[in-house]
């Protein structure tokens, strides 16, 4: 437990640091015999995956830290093996069946189901349900959802269910009636300040809260970025300093250039050295979406008022589109055209009107 | 080709017992003028390339006969070269020389060029020679002369001749046949080559023949030296002259004699000639009278035949198909490329020494192939190269022109052992192959894809093809398998096929006797097929000589064609055959039907019809690069036929396409539907076309042309989801508008499309990095995140955590931040189970690289990854081994132990279960089976090792003994007084 995330991660739902509230309501719903089915809700680095732990610890006490990892190998229905990672404690079971890619209905059948069918061998004490956790729980396919949902009503007398997802859009209204949904919101910018001080405080460092709000900037209230940050700019330099340089993430500093290079120059051949980025960013995993949304967000602020709507627009339209195919290079390339289009078509205009 | 006789050894196996006749002969002859001609002529059968050779001697010993008054000279002169030829000869014998033609005069010419027997202008020499002698004979030859001469300018083979002459010639017709573009090819250098080799031979047997005259006719030899002195003179003589200035000017005088003189010499001689005239010319009247009668037969049966089919496909067999009508019967009528037909003929000729080699017997079937192809002389005059050209160096040369591998293994089959010939349907590969093994002596089985081809079924047709022959027929020629439409055959099939092919091989290896030559391939296999890249050819593909059909020329088809409508009175014209062979893409048997068609239907065939019907059309598979080529060039405008549907009545015209949207559209339809994968068109198209000509400085067109681009994705994605192919259809328009978006009249430049494979590969290889990164992750970091958060959040600044400034110094002398950095980098990379292996770089010196490689992930060029030098890498590696071994050790004894006392001491107070450790029980002594007895020790390694008591007081007995010696050894085993104790890991570490 040597990076902070880990280090300081709170462990209890007592010491969590921000929405308090919740985390009292949450422990009440411990004290009850039984719980729903759960669904947190919440974006990337807002602490979801530390409340559900810190439930589990409410429920079961400490021994659901005594993890251990296995690998699972499933056979599909293809007979294609693929293996899944799990996480277990005696009490619950941590999944993530987007490992499986298209085949998560396999592991969602066979390994949850099977978990699920199982009684607790040691109920003196204990609850009489196990809990298994889906994280990811929003890239699961929609028929690996549909294979969930009957086995959440089924085994509801021996395991409960606990989602995370980033969003519940993706998430089968069935699901999400089954579920309570428990949203997780990012933490506001005082909260990851005091969050990122104190732990400065432990580790023995000071950090300038001017330091501190600038890591709160570029993390964009994520929690986790927020503190990995800090801790490579401690590695780089270690007593910090107010203005001391942040590291930033690879692929955005990347998207970023990319962005101010659809804006330099609109022809062809800078199109096509657009392309290759685009797909050097597609090969390094970064998924499309969050492409399109750092370009859409370079593109409308360095642009002109009068075309920001339009970009918008188009970028709305895009978007979706590409949703819908499978080849997401074409989507990208045709917004990035079509940007190129109204830029150069604003510009010329721009011109025409400095002439007169 | 070692391993085979050579010519002559050949020749001699194969027809020893007319040698032995011919060895008997030559005593009887040697006495006499002409001697050696028979021996001669069997040499030069063995030769096969001397024939004028023997045409030399055999005149020489016509000119005996038939110039009584000179022979005497003739054959002085000779000697005296053969003699003394150094030694300033005679004045006499220089003239005869002149005169007579000896080796080094002008016949040695044509010596030089007997290599070019063929050649019809010495053919015509010599006959005209022959026939200017002006003997009676002469007047019986000559019309046999003549048609000889006419079938040597009729590019006949003389060989065929000579052979006819001297009976016993049984050409090697399962020898491999020579092409004759090897011939041409052959050089200058080479043909002055074989010519003095020529010269040579020709000169050895010169002397050979003068070396026994001269030992015979010691006296007749001093005769003809006086003869000369008295006869040739250089000073003036006494007697009666005629002055000669020779090219040296130097004067000669050769005398006049009377006529009476001259007609006792004539007697004289003509007293010794008739020997030689019964001898040989008597009996080179009979062949040349022979020779005369099998040409004169061949001639008229082979005009015959040529009446008799024009008359029978002219009007008789109305229901038969043109297409097996005209079919290609002779290796002449073959229409496919010549190269093409050429090198599969040769493969299958590789195979006579196996099939036909040896066996002597085989000579019947040669005469059934020579009687069945004997009607044409062409065949046989290929056939007749063969016999030369295995000898020949030249092959060495072509071997690299053309794929098939000339070398024969050590049971002298091709190495490759079987033959595929691919192409598009309709240009004759079947018939080829037909054609070609019939034309080898084969008979061929053929099987297709009608027959069963099961795996079984396979085998025994294959087997029993190969091993077996038919017993009913009548001509027992060895079979040739063809297979036909291969690619259609089971993979199994096609399996067992390469197997056997090479199981001959594996078979021979080990060599176990008969059994092992039993599997053994002997027979020639050909393979057809269309696509010769189907996936199941694959392994056929590797062993097999691939012969791949370029198409037919169109106008050597149309030719084809004309001759066809001519004999079927068939009105048209050469333009339109032309049409019609292009728009069926010179696939011959549609042209053919097609044409029988239009003659059912009107007896005409004109350029109108060719472009207004739809026959003789067909799916096409267009290559990839023509489709994106139709899709990025506006097509030239083509000879179309203009048709008005108001006015269908009026005749329509022959126009050039108007290049309107509309035939372009349907051009790029058309192209787009001959190609079908869309799917790879599209990539194509989507990584070509910004190089192509922008339609708007803009950017409209290619947003519209991107906004096709996303449709197709979309559409193309639902339907591999949902398997709904009834949108398919749709996918095409995309081609259209890209076309008329960027299309031009320029020759585009296009490049395959490699990067979407590319993103996939790499993709793929990123994927198994991160999953091998995410598995390491312990349970106690599970902070970083998973999926994607790790690999996009935590991976970027991970690099940066793991990238401390460390000096390159030991550890020991480390600051304290420095310290405490390293001992962060080490944790979180035990943590999250990292660390550094040592590589060798593709520069070739060793680098430390992460594992799994966090370097490759999330890496973008431009962009440092983990900047550690290689000291601080080494030493962190070494630091998070042994850290990962603290980590693995068990955790001290220590908190364990009260544990164990509380549980011992009472089950109330029991821990949770996961808290329970396993205590070590003490193993009690009566639970052991043999304890009083044994004692269990452990040696260092802590293997038990067992003693008995009773061996141990016995051991102290003899100690005792020893000891009380005045001297005593002690024998100490291994290197050292090593002591066993007991050490925890830790603390070594």
């Amino acid at each position: 437990m040597a990076l902070w995330v880990d280090k300081y991660r709170p462990r209890e739902l007592s010491k969590l640091d921000f929405h308090k509230e919740q985390a009292e309501n949450l422990r009440s719903l411990c004290k009850q015999s039984d719980f729903p089915h759960l669904m947190f809700y919440g974006p990337s680095g807002a602490g979801k995956k530390t409340r559900i732990m810190c439930l589990l610890r409410e429920m079961y006490g400490a021994g659901v830290e005594r993890l251990r990892s296995e690998t699972m190998t499933f056979t599909t229905p293809s007979n294609r093996k693929i293996e899944v990672m799990t996480v277990s404690s005696n009490y619950h079971l941590e999944v993530n069946p987007s490992d499986a890619g298209m085949y998560d209905r396999t592991v969602v059948i066979d390994l949850i189901k099977q978990v699920a069918q199982t009684h607790q061998i040691e109920i003196s004490g204990q609850r009489e349900f196990k809990v298994i956790v889906i994280s990811e729980g929003d890239e699961l396919t929609k028929d690996a959802q549909h294979a969930l949902r009957r086995t959440m009503e089924k085994y509801v007398a021996t395991c409960r269910i606990i989602i995370s997802v980033n969003s519940t859009s993706r998430i089968i209204p069935a699901i999400r009636s089954r579920c309570l949904g428990i949203r997780v919101a990012a933490p506001n910018e005082t909260e990851i300040v005091s969050i990122l001080q104190s732990t400065c405080k432990r580790e023995g460092l000071a950090l300038p809260v001017e330091l501190a709000k600038r890591v709160v900037d570029k993390s964009e209230r994520n929690l986790r970025r927020a503190l990995l940050m800090l801790e490579a700019a401690k590695v780089a330099k270690a007593p910090f300093t107010a203005n001391q340089e942040i590291p930033d993430l690879d692929w955005q500093v990347f998207l970023r250039e990319t962005a101010s290079q659809i804006i330099s120059e609109q022809t062809p051949n800078k199109l096509e050295k657009i392309r290759e980025r685009l797909y050097e960013l597609l090969t390094q995993g970064v998924p499309p979406n969050l492409i399109f949304r750092g370009l859409v967000e370079q593109l409308v602020n360095k642009c002109d008022m009068s075309i920001k709507a339009k970009t918008l627009e188009f970028a709305t339209e895009y978007e979706h589109r590409m949703q819908t195919g499978a080849k997401h290079i074409f989507h990208l390339e045709a917004f990035v055209a079509q940007f190129m289009n109204i830029y150069k078509k604003f510009l010329s205009e721009l011109i025409m009107t400095d002439d007169f | 080709m070692d391993q085979y006789p050579d010519e002559n050894e050949e020749f001699e196996l194969q027809y020893q017992d007319e040698l032995e006749l011919l060895e008997d002969l030559p005593d009887e002859f040697n006495p006499y003028d002409g001697p050696s001609t028979s021996k001669q002529a069997a040499e030069k059968q063995k030769e096969n390339r001397a024939p004028s050779a023997l045409k030399d001697n055999s005149r020489f010993g016509n000119s005996t006969l038939g110039s009584p008054q000179l022979s005497q000279i003739t054959f002085g002169a000779t000697q005296l070269e053969g003699e003394d030829a150094g030694a300033g000869s005679s004045g006499g014998g220089y003239v005869n020389r002149r005169l007579f033609g000896t080796p080094k005069g002008p016949p040695v010419g044509r010596g030089c060029s007997t290599p070019f027997q063929r050649m019809p202008a010495i053919k015509e020499l010599e006959n005209t020679q022959l026939t200017s002698r002006g003997f009676a004979q002469d007047k019986e030859i000559n019309p046999a002369a003549e048609q000889l001469q006419e079938l040597g300018l009729k590019n006949a083979n003389k060989r065929r001749l000579e052979r006819d002459l001297f009976g016993d010639i049984d050409d090697l017709f399962h020898e491999s046949y020579e092409d004759p573009m090897v011939k041409k090819a052959r050089t200058e250098e080479q043909r002055d080559h074989e010519a003095i080799d020529k010269i040579l031979e020709l000169r050895r047997k010169m002397r050979e023949t003068s070396k026994t005259l001269r030992k015979d006719d010691v006296s007749r030899l001093k005769d003809l030296h006086d003869f000369k002195m008295r006869n040739l003179s250089y000073e003036i003589p006494n007697w009666p002259f005629l002055a000669i200035q020779r090219s040296d000017l130097e004067r000669i005088y050769v005398r006049f004699h009377s006529e009476e003189y001259e007609q006792r010499q004539l007697d004289m001689i003509s007293a010794r000639g008739e020997v030689v005239g019964s001898l040989l010319g008597d009996a080179k009247e009979k062949i040349w009278q022979e020779a005369g009668e099998i040409v004169l037969s061949r001639t008229t049966k082979e005009s015959d035949p040529d009446v008799t089919l024009v008359a029978t496909n002219s009007n008789t067999e109305p229901g038969r198909l043109w297409v097996d009508k005209y079919k290609p019967r002779k290796y002449i009528d073959l229409l496919s490329d010549e190269m093409t037909n050429r090198s599969l003929l040769y493969w299958l000729k590789m195979w006579d020494k196996v099939v036909f080699g040896k066996a002597f017997h085989s000579k019947q079937e040669q005469e059934a192939v020579a009687g069945e192809g004997g009607s044409n002389n062409q065949l046989n005059s290929f056939n007749k190269r063969t016999g030369k050209f295995e000898s020949n160096g030249g092959w060495r040369q072509r071997k690299s022109r053309q794929a098939l591998n000339t070398n024969v293994d050590a049971l002298g089959r091709p190495m490759q052992k079987v033959a595929l010939l691919c192409g598009p349907p309709g240009l004759g590969k079947t018939t080829l192959a037909h054609t070609i093994a019939r034309h080898a002596g084969y008979n061929v089985r053929e099987i297709n894809a009608s027959d069963d081809r099961s795996p079984e079924a396979f085998k025994l047709a294959v087997e029993n093809g190969t091993q077996m022959s038919s017993v009913l027929n009548a001509d027992k020629r060895p079979n040739c398998i063809v297979l036909d439409e291969i690619d259609g055959a089971p993979r199994q099939s096609i399996e067992y096929l390469v197997k056997f092919i090479s199981d001959g091989i594996f078979n021979k290896g080990k060599a176990k006797g008969a059994k092992a030559e039993h599997n053994i391939l002997k027979r020639p296999i050909i393979c057809i097929c269309n696509d010769v890249y189907d996936p199941a050819l694959r392994p056929l593909r590797q062993v097999a000589f691939v012969v791949s059909f370029p198409p037919i020329d169109a106008a050597r088809l149309a030719e084809r064609l004309v001759q066809i409508a001519y004999r079927e009175q068939l009105k048209t014209d050469f333009g339109s055959l032309i049409a019609l062979a292009e728009k069926s893409g010179n696939d011959v048997r549609s042209c053919i039907s097609s044409m029988q068609f239009f003659n059912a239907q009107k007896h005409s065939l004109t350029l109108q019809d060719v472009l207004n019907n739809n026959l003789g059309q067909k799916d096409r598979h267009q290559g990839l690069f023509a489709v994106w080529d139709a899709i990025f060039r506006i097509q030239r405008p083509r000879k179309t036929l203009q048709t008005d549907a108001s006015k269908s009545d009026e005749p329509a015209q022959v126009t050039m396409t108007n290049m309107s949207v509309t035939t372009r559209v349907r051009n790029v339809l058309d192209a787009v539907h001959s190609s079908g994968d869309y799917e790879r068109l599209t990539q194509g198209v989507y990584e070509n076309y910004l190089q192509q000509k922008m339609p708007d400085p803009n950017f409209t067109g290619v947003c519209d042309a991107l906004k096709w681009f996303c449709f197709t994705d979309t559409v193309q994605h639902q339907i591999s989801r949902q398997q709904n192919y009834s949108v398919y259809p749709y996918l095409q328009y995309g081609f259209v508008v890209w076309h008329l978006l960027f299309a031009t009249l320029a020759w585009p430049k296009i490049s395959f499309p490699t990067r979407g494979f590319e993103l996939l590969q790499k993709s793929t290889n990123q994927r198994n990095i991160f999953q091998a990164l995410c598995k390491g992750v312990t349970t106690s970091a599970l902070g970083v995140g998973q999926g994607k958060t790790l690999l996009l959040d935590t991976v970027p600044l991970l690099k940066r955590i793991l990238s401390p400034q460390l000096r390159s110094v030991a550890v020991q002398l480390l600051s304290p931040k420095e310290q405490q950095d390293l001992r962060h980098t080490i944790e979180v990379m035990v943590d999250l189970g990292l660390t550094f292996v040592q590589v060798k770089s593709q520069e070739g010196h060793y680098v430390f690289q992460t594992e799994p490689d966090l370097d490759a992930l999330s890496a973008f060029p431009g962009y440092p990854g983990l900047t550690l030098p290689y000291f601080s890498r080494q030493l962190i590696a070494r630091e998070v081994d042994l850290e990962r071994i603290r980590r693995a050790a068990p955790k001290g004894g220590a908190p364990s132990a009260p544990a164990a006392k509380k549980k011992t001491s009472g089950t109330a107070a029991q821990l949770p279960n996961h808290l329970q450790t396993l205590k070590p029980k003490p193993i009690s002594a009566p639970n052991m089976r043999n304890a009083p007895k044994q004692q269990l020790t452990k040696d260092f390694f802590g293997r038990i090792t067992h003693k008995s008591t009773s061996t141990n007081s016995a051991e102290d007995a003899k100690t005792d003994a020893i000891v009380k010696s005045p001297i005593w050894y002690r024998y100490k085993e291994g290197f050292n007084n090593a002591v066993r104790k007991d050490v925890h890991i830790h603390e070594l570490l």
